[in-house]
């Protein structure tokens, strides 16, 4: 299609210069609005900035690590934050995998190849929020790309082991899916580097494999589980006759199911690994009706019960994992809730700890030094060089899972989310350094979901931890106070989901909406409720019996419970109507605030029965319209569905094109432009610019392939929030192009598109140098933005922005982006840095190197396209937090003016005096030794070289001589005056003068050498018939600058 | 001349088929072809490149670069009103860096030496990248922010990688990446070239934006002037002699 453009294009350019000029509007003809196709990149180029945070991080699912040359390199694959790779050890880290499926189940480095990584995407610990993979991949250059290598069904992966003899030879334990059956789990082999694999180890559709490990000195010796298991939206179940521990000794084309010794009946997670220093020892920890840590001393032939205790038996759902120490053969840790070890070959162990985050997934031992440990958790990745009896938190993986976010209406505002395992935390959305780990703040615990600052007032926060214990907690003071609702006499508890719906009514300031099986609402700040429904799920008691769920190993921990409210959301037009949406697949409405109430959920065409509802979101512009999405992942429904009612609920159309994908958790209808939609789903962000017509994937600023649980708009700034599931905060800044892009712009070739007005932000910075090991989030930017539309990348002639003042003066001229679709170009708002002349070093002043901030007001922006000129208008604002008058700003700014204009005629002084100096050195060279004329030359030669050296400091050889002289002075000055935009101090302004008056009498000065000292050099040498010395003049100065 | 090169690339276009079996050689001649054509590449024999980085908001530096072929180089930028400058002679760098008060050329640490070796490649590596001893892979068609290129993967003489993007219908660069190893630690750099415009028959890009991959830090440059063939001495780009008694710093401005 290109390429006929191009001939068009082409044949267009050669009829054009045989005279037929009339034919070229054949090519500007615009198609139709209605078929111009909505892509990825049109609106990419309005970048995302992640904000973190890493201080909690998230859960880690899997680490390998290889002490290469001295230097360790760590790749970390997390459950919904891709992979992590380190070559220091730990001290820095990059993804390597964004562009692909972010839940990661296990990564394996092949040992005798370095640069070839195998990852499995799925993770395997299968908690009720936990995602989906989609096969196995490879890369063969350190992480820089990756191939697939199929088993795209798999859904999961627990573990990869590569042959250390033979790269192609890798077995890969498959757990398979998790809401449903299917038959590509189990234990797979590839001899021919992924090419092709054969399934080597299985069961049934409904058993995967859980463990594999390897005899290091025998790679034809591996031990593998099957696991049996099962998750519903209520109920999970742990074991089954497919369950069971085996071994190979012929590289897994047979197996021996390994029983003597070990429990009977069904089994359900296995956890087995062998000891590396003596591979004739196996330890196996097995979940049974009595689980148990158990030891083998002959190749697992036979086993022997060594522990029961809480440490090695707890969630094996969650935790089934061991490692033994590499050198050690008696030292087993069993990673758990807590951390086990055990120094005496499993008989006794004891938690280890320290200041960690609980539950254990993946742990490395650094063969070579076992007194090195990282391990993975819900809480990130920490490593201890004492055998984890001490550890240090690695503060550089933003991982973390949001599942809501929210925001407050402070300078800077601040973003509010909870986390999987990791409480309620805050944040600011910009930062003079950065959003750095200490800018964060938690406010309760638990697992968080949804936290509002409370709009009655800013200093309380609503957060909750699951199960629906809700607080209204104190931001100052951290003092919390409980305020959830309790059920009426004789009736039974209430039940909340896992991730309990909050909602605020946009109507009314102060009321609280909270999901149970009923709507409860409060008015005073949660001190009591009104319970405002029946029982608005299926209260299907089938899907109530948490408490048997779990299999062998009951786990009722609020992650099952079910028939619960999961969304709820009041009509921004009219508080009367609220719709709700449950876990079960109701989606109810009231029209009357609550008195009565219709499940409306029967209209959705396509939906299967029971989908989770997972958003219902109400229109900004219309009471009847509103927008759901369901859910049917927990059923093994991984469609988008998402759709629009605009009757109350009676019809419903859905919104789902071909291209998306991804089970959906969210959309958000944007409260100034109707069509624009937003919908984040399992496999990211997507954005929609007419009402669901067309869906384009969001990839800005390096957005990855990352869950999105949640948006938010922030209606002051028009920012975008997004809370991924695994990647943590990312903002869009300013959607108002989202807003502004019309079908007639896209069709342009190119065009302006309006920006909020930009914000002069106090110029402001931190000192601080924490090293390179801690995340530290983008801030939003300083500088002015100016945002365009191209329809193709520019790629020749100029692409340059100029903007000028109302007075039409040209200020700045930036290079625009070139990149097809819409593109950001960044205006510091400063005039050119100031002309300093030169001297012995740099003056010590970062507001000395940049020109003057303009004032605010609005300017011209000129877009210079090849041979197109573009037009628009920018407004800038003052900082919303300055307190300073304009009065006081001008006078700043006339005062920075003054003393930028002082410096550039230091610098012409300067520059004129040294162009004299070196005028008369050369002549002195040429004049005979002893004449008169010589003497003269090299006389006023020094003396103005003296003169200079009152003008600027000359003293070389170091940095620190703490020599300033009226270029110092000033140009100090000029930065202090420059980085304060109030009004400068009287002193400052004595100053100026001051300064002022001692630069004039040295020009002066030199003003009369040339005026007094020149005339009879240059009639001395006249007699010589060499031409004289001539000062530059000011003019001629100018000319100069101007072509530089 | 733009007309000339679509017309050139029309032509190829219609009759080498089919496009996509292009192979690697037939690109890089495209791309020579689009930048002017290998006999007038070869007839520059020095360039004079002149501009302004912008090194941060607010904070620009004017700059030079002169190239003399076969690989010598020199960068100098100016930052009030002092001149840092860098230099290879195509066998050792040097550099002058006055800002903190010392004026004497130093040394190359070997690293930065192999850089600016590169970089002082006169051609590229793309032209006679078989006699120089590079290694030429197409990694395919595909999109760089909605716009299709070839990826071409240039593995150089000394085993380090360089992946270029060509503009698919102007067969222009459009995008570098690469890799350097500092100290055993390898840094990812990225560059985007852009405002192509004809010197003297050759295609030049007047826009430059760099810096480390991951990064939301950018350099970037501005062309204002390039001069094709001006007279550099070998003398510019080798170490100077260090003046014990007088240094005259304020006399190593950046020639406009």
């Amino acid at each position: 299609m290109k390429r006929l453009t191009l001939i068009v294009v082409l044949l267009l350019i050669l009829i054009g210069s045989l005279g037929m000029p009339e034919r070229t509007s054949a090519q500007t003809k615009v198609s139709p609005a209605e078929t111009i196709k909505l892509d990825s990149e049109m609106i990419s180029g309005l970048g995302a900035r992640s904000i973190g945070p890493a201080v909690m991080s998230g859960r880690i699912a899997s680490i390998d690590a290889l002490v290469d040359k001295g230097r360790l390199t760590i790749y970390v694959g997390s459950a919904g934050g891709g992979v992590w790779k380190s070559e220091n050890g730990g001290t820095t880290f990059k993804a390597v995998f964004d562009k692909y499926n972010q839940s990661i189940g296990a990564v394996a480095i092949d040992s005798s190849n370095p640069k070839t990584v195998w990852v499995g995407t799925g993770e395997s610990w299968v908690r009720n929020s936990v995602s989906v993979g989609d096969g196995i991949y490879k890369t063969v250059d350190g992480g820089d790309t990756w191939q697939f290598m199929g088993l795209k069904d798999t859904e999961r992966f627990a573990r990869i082991v590569i042959d250390p003899t033979n790269s192609n030879t890798v077995y890969a334990c498959a757990t398979g899916h998790l809401w449903d059956a299917n038959s590509e789990r189990g234990l797979f082999k590839t001899v021919d580097g992924g090419k092709t694999w054969q399934k080597v180890l299985s069961a049934n559709d409904e058993t995967g494999c859980a463990w594999v490990t390897m005899d290091p000195q025998e790679p034809k010796i591996l031990f593998a589980s099957l696991w049996q298991f099962r998750r519903t939206p209520y109920s999970f179940n742990s074991g089954g006759p497919g369950s069971g521990l085996f071994k190979t000794t012929d590289g897994g084309a047979t197996w021996t199911k390994l029983t003597k010794g070990l429990p009977e009946g069904d089994l359900g997670r296995i956890a087995v690994a062998v000891s590396p220093s003596r591979p004739s020892v196996v330890f196996a920890a097995v979940e049974a009706k009595r689980s148990g840590l158990f030891r083998s001393e002959d190749g697992g032939e036979s086993w022997h019960e060594m522990n029961s205790g809480n440490e090695v038996i707890g969630r094996p759902f969650y935790f089934a994992t061991l490692f033994v120490d590499p050198q050690n053969y008696n030292r087993v840790y069993k990673p758990s809730t807590g951390l086990a070890v055990s120094d005496d070959g499993g008989r006794s162990f004891s938690g280890i700890g320290g200041g960690v985050h609980s539950d254990f997934h993946a742990l490395w031992i650094n063969p070579e030094n076992p007194e090195q440990i990282f391990v993975g958790t819900d809480g990130g990745l920490y490593t201890s060089l004492d055998r984890g009896n001490h550890w240090r938190f690695i503060a550089n993986l933003p991982l973390s899972q949001f599942y809501h976010v929210t925001y407050d209406m402070e300078q800077p505002y601040n973003v509010y989310g909870g986390l999987q395992d990791n409480s309620t935390w805050y944040g600011p959305s910009r930062a003079p350094s950065g959003i750095q780990n200490r800018d964060w703040r938690s406010v309760y615990g638990g697992d968080g979901f949804w936290a509002f600052p409370d709009p009655t007032d800013p200093d309380y926060v609503y957060a909750e931890y699951q199960g629906g214990n809700l607080a209204r907690i104190n931001k100052k003071t951290l003092e919390t106070k409980d305020i959830k609702p309790f059920p009426g006499a004789g009736e039974k508890k209430l039940r909340f989901n896992w991730n309990a719906p909050i909602a605020l009514s946009p109507t009314q300031k102060g009321t609280l909406y909270l999901g149970a099986q009923f709507l409860f609402r409060s008015r005073d700040h949660g001190n009591s409720w009104e319970r405002i429904s029946p029982d608005l799920t299926t209260n299907d008691p089938n899907k109530q019996k948490q408490d048997q769920s779990g299999g062998l190993t009951v786990d009722n921990s609020d992650a099952e419970a079910h028939t619960t409210i999961y969304t709820i959301c009041e009509s921004p037009k009219n508080p009367k109507i609220i719709w709700v949406g449950t876990d079960d697949g109701n989606l109810q409405i009231t029209r009357d605030g609550g008195k009565t109430w219709t499940n409306i959920v029967g209209a959705v065409p396509g939906l299967p029965a029971h989908t989770w509802v997972s958003t219902v979101e109400a229109s900004h512009f219309d009471e009847g319209t509103a927008y759901a999405t369901f859910d049917g992942h927990a059923a093994g429904d991984m469609k988008t569905h998402v759709y629009r009612t605009t009757d109350y609920g009676k019809t419903w159309q859905s919104l789902a094109t071909p291209d998306l994908s991804g089970y959906a958790h969210v959309i958000r209808e944007d409260g100034v432009r109707k069509d624009l939609l937003f919908l984040g789903t399992e496999n990211g962000l997507l954005v929609s610019l007419d009402g669901g017509q067309q869906w384009a994937q969001y990839k800005g600023g390096d957005f990855p392939k990352v869950a999105v649980r949640d948006i938010a708009i922030q209606p002051r700034e028009s920012d975008l929030l997004v809370a991924t599931h695994g990647r943590g905060i990312w903002i869009v800044d300013d959607i108002t192009p989202l807003r502004k892009l019309t079908p007639e712009i896209l069709s342009k070739e190119a065009a302006f598109i309006e920006e909020r007005p930009a914000a002069m932000i106090i110029p402001a910075s931190e000192f601080g140098f924490n090293g390179d090991a801690e995340f530290v989030g983008r801030s939003a930017s300083e500088n002015a933005i100016i945002t365009y539309y191209q329809k193709k990348r520019h790629i020749f002639g100029d692409l340059k922005l100029e903007i000028y003042d109302s007075s039409g003066k040209l200020i700045s001229t930036l290079d625009g982006e070139k990149r097809r679709g819409l593109s950001r170009v960044e205006w510091s708002m400063r005039m050119k840095p100031p002309k300093v002349p030169p001297a012995a070093g740099l003056v010590p002043n970062f507001f000395s190197f940049v020109g003057p901030r303009v004032l605010e007001g609005t300017y011209t922006v000129k877009m210079i396209k090849g041979k197109n000129t573009y037009t628009t208008t920018l407004t800038l604002v003052s900082d919303p937090r300055s307190k300073h008058t304009k009065e006081d700003r001008l006078l700043q700014y006339q005062t920075a003016l003054k003393l930028y204009d002082m410096l550039g005629r230091l610098t012409y002084t300067v520059d004129a005096v040294v162009d004299a100096r070196n005028q008369c050195r050369q002549l002195a060279g040429r004049m005979p030794e002893g004449s008169a004329a010589r003497q003269q030359a090299e006389t006023l030669a020094a003396s103005l070289e003296a003169l200079r050296g009152r003008l600027v400091a000359t003293k070389e050889g170091g940095g620190i001589t703490g020599e300033e002289k009226i270029r110092e002075q000033m140009g100090s000055l000029y930065g202090a005056v420059n980085g304060f935009e109030g009004r400068p101090t009287q002193s400052q302004l004595d100053r100026m003068t001051a300064l002022g008056k001692e630069f004039d009498s040295m020009a002066a000065e030199f003003e009369a050498t040339a005026q007094k000292d020149l005339p009879s050099l240059n009639a001395s040498l006249e007699k010589e018939k060499v031409p004289g010395v001539k000062v530059m003049t000011r003019a001629e100065w100018d000319k100069k600058q101007e072509t530089k | 001349m733009r007309k000339k090169t679509w017309l050139i690339v029309l032509i190829l276009a219609v009759f080498v088929v089919p496009m996509y079996a292009q192979t690697v050689d037939e690109i890089v001649a495209k791309n020579i072809q689009a930048r002017g054509g290998l006999d007038k590449l070869k007839k520059v024999n020095t360039i004079r490149v002149s501009g302004r980085m912008v090194v941060g908001p607010g904070i620009e530096a004017p700059m030079v670069i002169e190239q003399k072929r076969p690989n010598q180089m020199r960068l100098e930028f100016t930052i009030q009103g002092m001149t840092a400058s860098q230099g290879f002679d195509g066998k050792s760098g040097w550099s002058i860096m006055p800002f903190g008060g010392v004026k004497d050329p130093q040394p190359m640490s070997e690293d930065d030496r192999k850089t600016i070796d590169e970089q002082a490649d006169f051609d590229g590596p793309l032209v006679d990248y078989k006699a120089k001893g590079n290694k030429v892979e197409l990694l395919g068609k595909e999109p760089l922010e909605g716009t299709d290129t070839y990826k071409l993967q240039v593995t150089l003489k000394d085993g380090s990688v360089r992946t270029f993007y060509l503009d698919a219908d102007s067969f222009l660069e459009i995008k570098q990446e690469g890799k350097r190893t500092i100290r055993g630690t390898v840094v990812e750099g990225e560059s985007l070239l852009g405002d192509y415009k004809e010197v003297e028959g050759l295609m030049m890009p007047f826009s430059i934006e760099a810096g480390t991959k991951g990064s939301p830090q950018r350099q970037k440059i501005t062309i204002d002037k390039v001069e094709i063939n001006p007279t550099l001495d070998d003398s510019r780009f080798k170490m100077p002699e260090v003046k014990k008694e007088e240094p005259k710093p304020e006399d190593k401005k950046a020639k406009p």
